[in-house]
């Protein structure tokens, strides 16, 4: 009886062994995947800052500025220099009876 | 063939000597009490030194850097922002690269061949920078290269889109990223934030596979909202400019104030700097000038004189001084008019500048008056605004006054202000005698910032109508009427002190005004220092570009023309109803 409980005890014990060992594994697995997402967050976040600050350069307000006046010949505008635009809409449309 | 059992083989009946199998058992157990004694040592009594050397080989703490703050204008458009930068070094002993590679490799990195070749010879060394923050995308296809030998550290870099409209207002950081000028500077605290850190096991390819303890996160630093309007200080830059070249002048300043709020809507100075350039950062165009300097104000100090008499009831807008015959000896020196105008009015003094005018208005009141109300104005204090170096101005105790100095103070000379201080100053007469703290930050809510009286209701409103009168025809500053809004504002031309005298061809122009002029939402101060082509009054040199700014601020802030227009182009047309 004792020998017989010794076995069933001895294979829980290498069982148990054996799924801690799997489990460490996964685990260290997940921790690699996740540090590697984290990773790429953060260069995904960089770049997005990169990017927004390329877009700002290219915007900026002395370059448009430049461009405007320079390039499109436009002017600034002042209260004398203005296109009044009259507001003409088209008549309702007619709603149907139920 | 006969068999032999094995308990009867003959060799098992030879008798072994018995201090053999003693000698192997003994040897045995000797074995077995290294092995427990080597155990005991490694777990037991120096534990710590190998769990130590354990975690040294496995274990790593990784620093998790803060981002710095970015810097905004007050609609939220960047100023500034930390983007990645590698920076690129070389471990010369183990470069192996070729001719053509090492070609590459300078030309990735903007840098002269001979340049690389000589950095990569230097052997004896492990470690030798070849650039320091370069571009994410350059620092990519350096990577793409696959050198052995070259390795690249993460960086951050400041970058300040920008550029020179904002330099001397923002400022600029060291390579380690630490505030060293503007912006940057009186508000590194609150951008740098703090850097964070965890301790992980990385396997032998250098993956992280489990994380140790307690993470402590790294915090960012703040993100900063400027009183700023980007659009309005690139416009009010390059307006200041082209007249600062076209007028053949030193340079020149723009403070454009919230005459509500005392937010601090431009601040533009010229010649400036491009930030991203480390070339160009030395040098006198750092200078905020309009925050750090302070000048002689000349005739713009002659409305605060004018008021200062109004509210001690010693004179009337409709006061008569007189004036002729253009001259006037005060001791030992005589003060001059450009003109001999006669009698003036009190408003005529502003209107027509005179000096003598506002020297007669002057010696009717008491230095302590006159001091206790430039101090009240802000004139020889600091500005209460996060900038650093912002100037005191120079404004000696009324104590120590002569006649003589009180009498040029009037039509300021002998006190000193920045275009920042004279601006604010002059906040006081748009906000109908309050004024307001200034402020380089956004105001969550400007109606609840506290005001401090200096003029009465009724002495703001008169000066604003004398500074009206200033500017339309018969006044010195009719250049500086916008189209659609009525301004009022003083024109200023002051000599400039060289070698301890006044040079007699080295001038600054000013005009400091505002508009609307019934209910004022903007205060502009304009300098330009030494114009030398031709122009020397502020009525000429300044107020066109206080005229530029003043339209395109009010127009930009949403205000409606308060005068009449007679547009210069009338297209009336349809417009089709969006669908």
């Amino acid at each position: 009886m004792l020998t017989r409980l010794s076995i069933v005890l001895m294979a829980a014990l290498l069982v148990s062994a054996f799924y801690q060992i799997q489990m460490q594994y996964q685990s260290r697995r997940v921790v690699t995947e996740l540090d590697r997402a984290r990773t790429q967050g953060l260069r995904l976040a960089a770049e997005h800052e990169r990017l927004e600050v390329e877009r700002r350069t290219a915007s900026k307000a002395l370059r448009v500025e430049s461009l405007a006046t320079g390039r499109l010949d436009m002017q600034v505008v002042t209260p004398a220099i203005t296109e009044y635009v009259q507001w003409r809409p088209h008549a309702p449309a007619q709603q149907g009876s139920p | 063939m006969k068999s032999i059992r094995y308990t009867a083989s003959p060799l098992l009946t030879s008798q072994a000597p018995v201090w053999r199998s003693k000698l192997l058992v003994v040897g045995l157990a000797l074995m077995f009490l290294t092995m427990i004694a080597r155990a005991a040592y490694v777990q037991v009594f120096d534990n710590a030194f190998f769990r130590h050397q354990g975690e040294a080989r496995f274990v790593r703490t990784l620093q998790l850097p803060a981002n710095r703050g970015r810097i905004l204008d007050r609609n939220g458009l960047l100023l500034a922002s930390s983007v990645v930068a590698p920076d690129v070094w070389a471990s010369p002993a183990d470069v192996d690269a070729d001719l053509a590679q090492r070609r590459e490799l300078a030309r990735l990195l903007d840098m002269p061949l001979d340049k690389l070749q000589a950095r990569l010879a230097a052997t004896d060394k492990s470690f030798v920078w070849l650039k320091r923050h370069v571009d994410a995308p350059v620092a990519q296809q350096v990577a793409d290269l696959k050198l052995a030998g070259i390795h690249q550290d993460k960086s951050y870099k400041r970058r300040y889109p920008e550029g020179e409209a904002v330099a001397q207002l923002i400022g600029f950081t060291d390579i380690e990223n630490q505030g060293l000028d503007g912006v940057e500077l009186s508000l590194d605290q609150r951008l740098a934030g703090h850097a964070g850190s965890r301790r992980v096991i990385r396997d032998r390819l250098g993956q992280v596979v489990e994380q140790l303890g307690e993470e402590v996160p790294p915090i960012d630093g703040q993100d900063v909202q400027l009183s700023i309007d980007v659009k309005l200080q690139s416009y009010a830059y390059q307006k200041l400019r082209d007249a600062v070249d076209a007028q053949g002048a030193r340079s020149g300043s723009v403070v454009v104030l919230d005459a509500q709020s005392g937010e601090v809507l431009s601040l533009a100075n010229y010649p400036s700097y491009t930030p991203g350039n480390r070339g160009e950062l030395k040098g006198p165009h750092l200078r905020n000038l309009a925050v750090t300097d302070a000048f002689e104000p000349g005739s713009i100090m002659k409305p605060i004189t004018v008021a200062i008499a109004l509210d001690a009831g010693e004179v009337a807008p409709q006061t008569l001084i007189e004036t002729a015959p253009g001259r006037y000896k005060l001791g030992r020196y005589v003060i001059h008019d450009t003109h001999d105008y006669g009698t003036l009015s009190v408003q005529g003094v502003i209107q027509k500048s005179s000096n003598i005018g506002a020297l007669k208005i002057a010696q009717k009141l008491t230095p302590q008056r006159m001091w206790e109300t430039y101090a009240a104005l802000g004139l020889g204090r600091r500005p209460d605004i996060a900038f650093p170096g912002a100037t005191t101005g120079q404004l000696r105790l009324w104590k120590d006054w002569r006649p003589v100095e009180q009498a040029t103070m009037a039509y300021g000379y002998g006190l000193s202000a920045s275009p920042l201080q004279i601006a604010h100053a002059y906040m006081a007469f748009a906000n109908d005698g309050v004024l307001v703290p200034l402020s380089l930050l956004r105001r969550a809510d400007a109606a609840l910032v506290p005001g401090v009286r200096v003029f009465s209701v009724n002495t703001a409103r008169a000066v604003r109508r004398m500074l009206q009168m200033a500017v339309e025809p018969g006044g010195t500053g009719t250049q500086a009427r916008p189209v659609g809004y009525s301004v009022g504002g003083k024109t200023g031309t002051a000599r400039k002190q060289v070698d301890g005298g006044y040079a007699s061809r080295k001038y600054r122009a000013w005009f400091v005004g505002m508009a609307p002029v019934e209910q004022p939402r903007v205060v502009v101060a304009v300098m330009i220092d030494e114009p030398s082509a031709g122009h020397i009054y502020g009525g000429t040199v300044a107020a066109p570009v206080f005229r530029d700014v003043v339209q395109q601020a009010l127009r930009i802030r949403g205000i409606k023309p308060d005068l009449v227009v007679e547009p210069a182009i009338v297209a009336s047309s349809a417009a089709e109803e969006p669908s």
